[in-house]
């Protein structure tokens, strides 16, 4: 479905003469497949926002791509993001890749009512012949996502936050996509409504047999949701692989302190957070960018960084400590 | 409608209506507590021009002033009174145009203030908004950036600096506009067209310089409002659809960074109408602003106070009125 190769994209900002990169994506690699719910997981500012954005396309500047490239699969051709704009990106978007921004709060026209959103939002892709078509269409599609018709009468400020949401959720599916790209989807809500729009995320997902790619620093949320989970760290992936063996068994010592910072039932010890800070990414360290704060760090990781290499059957991981004890194990 | 529409309608209001009584009682007390007695004034002014005076025809006629600007009896009296008339719509004799009652002057010359005022500040309000909006919009653009620097050089200038370079430009150097007045003399109001081209021509040049000035400062707020709304995710999240950029300026961006300057409208109107008043005593302009200056000039203190008080409740009604209209462009003010 996607296949994103070495993908680097820095903010590129110049100030009274000195330009800076912010090395947000750095050398990030993956690839995904139909029907399934990927999940991305990683600290405040480690590029999350930044990697979901090169792969809807949407290099605004300062942002720009340096190397690699985000290719799609759509309906046999092989699509590139990275070099097309445009109206052939406009056509892409909404109908075959669509992007829920984060700040659930505010992606809604706070002085338009739903109803002209929508309107405006499928007109953008598809003529409207005739408005009683496009309220029957709205209404139906609503219906379908289980929201009821009369939030098309309301203004956003009228709504709840999971309403919002579930609104910006409805928008971004009207055309049932083949990828979704979520951002943070459920950060400003509170658990239970955190759930619903989690369940309603899925069940588009499952019906309409698409991939889901859903950010979110929540472990949790990984752990309900998705399929597979990649670890960022620094505007890289540490680790990647199945839910249930990133959570059962972590190997990346990044990702073992996330697993191990989440809140376990019955458990009463405080939990250790690893000191240090995460880097400047506008000055990211040499070698393994974990090394300041990896309690394992070893000569070698300051020299030089790890690749992000596969260590079995979907499973990667970029940590000298694990390769060359895999090497070591197969050789 | 809601109670809480209700609610704000009624705020408004009571609101204005304390503003102007406020207003209007400031204008009661001010020549009654001034320095100078206006009815000494008046006395010593028809001394001065040479009328041979008997002390008891000064003294009669000091009587008669005190009488006619109601400063006989107590304060309180006094206030009643004045209210009493204000109310029925006698704001006395002015003096410099005796015995022409102080009304009569001000309804000649308001509907010609009234015009003025009102036909600049929609045209400099809507002006200077389009362009910001497109300014802010296209911000990288380099007309973009010229008409930003014309704005900023403009906007300080005085309203009379404004108005004495046009009128020394435009109707002395170069004398293609009338250099005051409000028609050509002798010309009777009708619809025809010699009528309505002549106001147009004397009118240009006093609304070019309260737009010009208006312009400058409208743009160089809708400018930086519209960067600060491109820059919501609600903004993002249409361009991403694909939304088209027509509908995106004007629906998302626009009407969005217009709601301050609704706002702004209602602060700015005090303003404008004192830009106007200069304005007038420039171009010889027959409004209010006129009428201000020669009933300063001659010290006809009830003129004077009539034109305060038309000031105060012509303002404050043209804020009352922005304010009540600002629930129409906002829906979380309607209801909620
Ligand atoms: N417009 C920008 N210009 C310059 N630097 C930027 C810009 N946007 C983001 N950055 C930087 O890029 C890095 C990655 O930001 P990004 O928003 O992708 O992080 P994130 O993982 O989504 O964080 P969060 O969890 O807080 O949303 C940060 O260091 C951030 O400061
Ligand atoms: S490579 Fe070295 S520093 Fe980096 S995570 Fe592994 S052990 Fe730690
Ligand atoms: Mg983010």
């Amino acid at each position: 479905m996607l296949k994103v190769e070495n993908l680097k994209a820095y903010y590129q900002t110049e100030m009274y003469g000195v330009s800076r990169n912010v090395r947000a994506v750095d050398g990030v690699s993956l690839e995904l497949q139909k029907n399934e719910v990927y999940g991305i997981a990683g600290e405040s500012s480690c590029g999350k926002t930044t990697l979901i954005r090169t792969l809807f396309g949407a290099f605004d500047p300062p942002l720009r791509v340096v190397e690699g490239t985000v290719t799609y699969s759509l309906d046999g051709e092989s699509v590139d993001v990275t070099k097309i704009q445009g109206e052939r990106l406009r056509q892409i978007r909404w109908k075959q890749v669509s992007y829920i921004l984060q700040g659930s709060m505010s992606l809604l026209n706070p002085v338009r009512k739903i109803r002209k959103t929508f309107w405006d939002f499928t007109r953008a892709h598809e003529p409207i012949t005739d408005a009683e078509k496009f309220e029957a269409m709205a209404r139906n599609h609503l219906n379908r996502l289980g929201l009821p018709a009369q939030v098309l009468d309301s203004y956003p400020h009228q709504l709840s936050g999971g309403m919002k949401q579930r609104v910006a959720i409805a928008l971004a599916t009207l055309f049932e996509p083949k990828v979704i790209l979520a951002d943070e989807p459920t950060t400003a809500l509170d658990v239970i409504v955190q759930r619903g729009v989690l369940q309603l995320l899925k069940r588009i997902q499952r019906e309409t047999q698409s991939t889901l790619v859903i950010v979110t620093h929540d472990m949790g949320i990984h752990a309900n949701i998705a399929d597979r989970v990649a670890i960022m760290y620094a505007g890289r992936i540490v680790e990647e692989g199945r839910v249930k063996h990133i959570f059962g068994d972590p190997l990346h010592p990044y990702t073992k302190h996330l697993i191990e910072s989440l809140p376990k039932i019955g458990d009463k010890s405080t939990r250790t957070s690893i000191p240090g800070a995460p880097p400047n990414l506008g000055d990211p360290p040499p070698g393994c960018r974990f090394h300041p704060r990896c309690p394992y760090a070893e000569p070698i990781c300051r020299r030089e960084s790890p690749h992000l290499a596969a260590v079995a059957n979907d499973r990667r991981v970029a940590c000298f400590l694990v390769t060359t004890k895999e090497n070591a194990h197969v050789s | 409608m809601s109670s809480t529409f209700l609610r704000y309608i009624a705020q408004r209001v009571v609101q204005c209506i304390l503003v102007i009584f406020i207003g209007i009682t400031i204008t009661f007390l001010v020549p009654r507590f001034s320095p100078t007695d206006p009815v000494e004034a008046a006395v010593n002014r028809a001394m001065m021009m040479g009328q041979y005076s008997h002390p008891d025809a000064v003294r009669m006629m000091k009587e008669a002033l005190t009488k006619m600007y109601g400063l006989d009896g107590t304060l309180g009296q006094q206030y009643i009174r004045f209210w009493k008339g204000l109310l029925s719509g006698d704001l006395g004799p002015s003096l410099s145009s005796f015995p022409k009652p102080v009304m009569s002057l001000i309804r000649t010359s308001l509907p010609w203030t009234a015009g003025l005022l009102l036909v600049s500040a929609i045209i400099s309000w809507t002006v200077g908004n389009l362009l910001g909006c497109l300014a802010g919009y296209f911000g990288n653009q380099r007309w973009s950036q010229v008409i930003g620097m014309i704005a900023m050089a403009l906007h300080p200038i005085p309203y009379y600096i404004m108005a004495f370079v046009l009128l020394v430009a435009l109707a002395y150097v170069i004398p293609v506009f009338p250099i005051g007045g409000a028609v050509d003399i002798g010309l009777k109001p009708s619809l025809g067209w010699i009528y309505i081209s002549s106001l147009l021509r004397h009118a240009f040049l006093p609304a070019l310089s309260l737009v010009l000035i208006g312009v400058g400062g409208w743009f160089i707020g809708m400018r930086t409002l519209v960067t600060n709304v491109v820059a919501e995710d609600y903004v993002t999240y249409a361009k991403y659809a694909g939304v088209s950029d027509r509908t995106i300026m004007y629906q998302y961006v626009m009407k969005n960074a217009l709601l301050p300057q609704i706002t702004g409208l209602a602060m700015q109107i005090g303003l404008i109408f004192n830009g106007a008043l200069i304005t007038e005593y420039v171009f010889s302009y027959p409004g209010l602003g006129y009428l201000a200056y020669n009933a300063i000039f001659t010290g006809d203190y009830s003129l004077i106070m009539g034109v305060a008080i038309f000031s105060i409740v012509g303002v404050s009604l043209a804020v009352l009125l922005i304010d009540l209209a600002y629930p129409l462009f906002d829906p979380r003010v309607k209801y909620q």
